[in-house]
């Protein structure tokens, strides 16, 4: 035992508190600033679900969102297409986000829930 | 949407995100149904995209449109509707006893060093560092993530002490290491692209603790600049949870992150008001100020026409920003031969004339840093970020200095008669 070192843990402690996407009116760059990055608890994350699915997608609408990552407009632009060639009966829209990818658009989530039936967010990455 | 919305979503995120994704789902507790393309999406053919959404999705083997249909439609599972995230428990203060051999395999293969040798924080060491404050070892001093949405993870003044100590830092820099600490900013925040960051400090601590500003201040010809800088990145890795693929994705990564381009501002050569002064704090204030970026553009060299020549054709600002490390031949040159007795005017003057890569004044920064030996300039796409005040970190009774402070050479001068020749 003699030769052996008692060391400090150089980790840091969990805290509960995330990062989250940004407010609308958060200032430029703030994903990269924590003083201005918003926070989300894990309180507040243990309370997400998952919502119910549709039965088909047959007469419905789904939203293609362009989430502003490089390509993911025109990868969509092939996923709009792909439903136009092979689901017909699909209605699709595509919208490019009107903010950073990183940034929160309430507006346009809320005309997805009165406008549409599913949204396909895209690319990440 | 898929919770405040009730709308069923199908997020499609590339398959070099599979394991990222996975990771945010436990972290989360939502398991959203994920669908992964094959990877690069962006700066690709058409075709090639076209051949992505006809084809499988390369994790599951799934017809891509397929996968993404049945996200929308498949019924939840009931492992789905009761999944619960991952809380990650508090952590013991001490690591278990072990020889020092196999310490430094630990803190190595954990990946909690830079890969370089570090000082193993035993106890003694750390009470040592903490020293260099009146600061309670238990108080908070801040939290930090390299992520942007991920767990932040709290630190106190005892485990910036630990992070000071495996950096090789004594007690007189602890002060700094503190300042940087409270930022709450990681030197490399998680991106596919690699970010940077510098950091600068000016007053009188830099002069009191050793720091360079002069000759090489950017180069690892100073004991103060190298630990000081590179426990901002042990910092990060340590406070900021990085992990490289979890949490950290730099896809090529950059040197910059071993030292973060620690250096102080020569002051004392500058024709300028410093540059924390220039933000609005006193000359007399020591602060740490942190600029972030993707990479060093340029380095030049030539007296102010040159350098104004030169940049005429720069591009590739980060958000139109640039910070320029200018040796004080320069900034003299700039005033002298320019008339710029203040940057900001020169920084009106790059964004007003030069060209539309220049955004604003505000987003272009001159630091003025080297040992006059070449009108150099150092151009980058770095943003400032914020300025720390050091004071509240440094005890009452002034900097904790060793009896004989470590200090590296000085540049070699003739004045002895030596010319700096060994014999």
């Amino acid at each position: 035992m003699s030769n052996k070192l008692m060391v400090l843990d150089p980790v840091g402690q969990p805290t509960g508190i995330f990062g989250r996407r940004l407010d609308v009116d958060s200032p430029m760059f703030a994903i990269h600033d924590p003083t201005y990055q918003p926070r989300d608890t894990a309180e507040a994350l243990s309370s997400l679900k998952m919502a119910e699915r549709l039965d088909t997608l047959e007469g419905k609408t789904v939203y293609l969102v362009n989430t502003g990552f490089a390509g993911a407009r025109e990868f969509l632009e092939e996923v709009r297409d792909w439903f136009s060639r092979n689901r017909p009966d699909v209605k699709t829209v595509l919208k490019n986000k009107t903010s950073s990818m990183f940034t929160d658009e309430p507006e346009l989530w809320k005309e997805i829930q009165e406008n549409g039936d599913a949204v396909v967010f895209g690319v990440g990455g | 949407m898929e919770s405040t919305y009730g709308v069923p979503t199908a997020p499609i995120a590339t398959a070099r995100f599979n394991d990222y994704v996975e990771r945010d789902r436990q972290s989360h507790g939502i398991p959203l149904r994920f669908t992964y393309p094959p990877y690069p999406v962006g700066w690709v053919s058409r075709e090639t995209l076209h051949g992505y959404v006809e084809g499988d999705d390369p994790v599951t083997g799934v017809p891509l449109m397929e996968e993404v249909i049945n996200a929308l439609t498949q019924p939840l599972t009931e492992a789905e509707k009761q999944f619960k995230a991952r809380k990650r428990p508090q952590r013991e203060r001490l690591l278990e006893p072990d020889t020092e051999e196999n310490l430094h395999r630990l803190f190595l293969e954990n990946g909690w060093t830079d890969g370089l040798p570090i000082i193993l924080p035993t106890e003694e060491r750390v009470g040592e560092m903490l020293t260099g404050t009146d600061r309670a070892p238990d108080e908070y001093v801040g939290m930090m993530s390299v992520t942007t949405h991920e767990e932040r993870l709290q630190y106190t003044v005892e485990k910036c002490a630990v992070i000071a100590v495996m950096a090789g830092c004594r007690p007189e820099h602890f002060p700094v290491i503190l300042a940087l600490g409270a930022s709450g900013r990681p030197s490399m925040p998680s991106s596919t692209t690699s970010f940077a960051s510098m950091m600068v400090v000016n007053g009188p601590v830099r002069n009191e603790i050793g720091m360079n500003s002069g000759l090489g201040a950017l180069s690892p010809v100073n004991y103060a600049n190298s630990v000081i800088g590179r426990a901002w990145t042990l910092m990060s890795i340590n406070f900021g949870d990085m992990r490289p693929g979890a949490t950290f994705t730099a896809s090529t990564g950059t040197t910059i992150n071993y030292n973060n381009m620690c250096c102080a501002e020569n002051e004392e050569e500058s024709p300028w008001e410093p540059f924390h002064v220039r933000k609005g704090y006193k000359k007399e204030e020591s602060t740490v100020s942190l600029f972030r970026g993707w990479n060093v553009l340029t380095q030049g060299i030539g007296p102010s026409q040159r350098m104004l020549e030169v940049i005429k054709n720069l591009s590739g600002g980060f958000g139109g920003a640039f910070s320029f490390a200018i040796d004080p031949l320069v900034a003299k040159s700039l005033k002298k031969d320019e008339g710029y007795d203040d940057p900001y005017k020169l920084s009106e003057w790059l964004a007003k004339n030069m060209n539309s890569e220049f955004a604003s004044p505000d987003r272009i920064n001159f630091i003025v840093v080297g040992g006059e030996m070449n009108p150099m300039w150092v151009t980058t796409d770095f943003s400032h970020f914020q300025t720390v005040v050091i004071e509240p970190w440094i005890p009452k009774a002034g900097i904790k200095k060793d009896a004989k402070p470590l200090r590296m050479p000085e540049p070699v001068t003739c004045a002895d008669g030596t010319c700096g020749i060994s014999l």
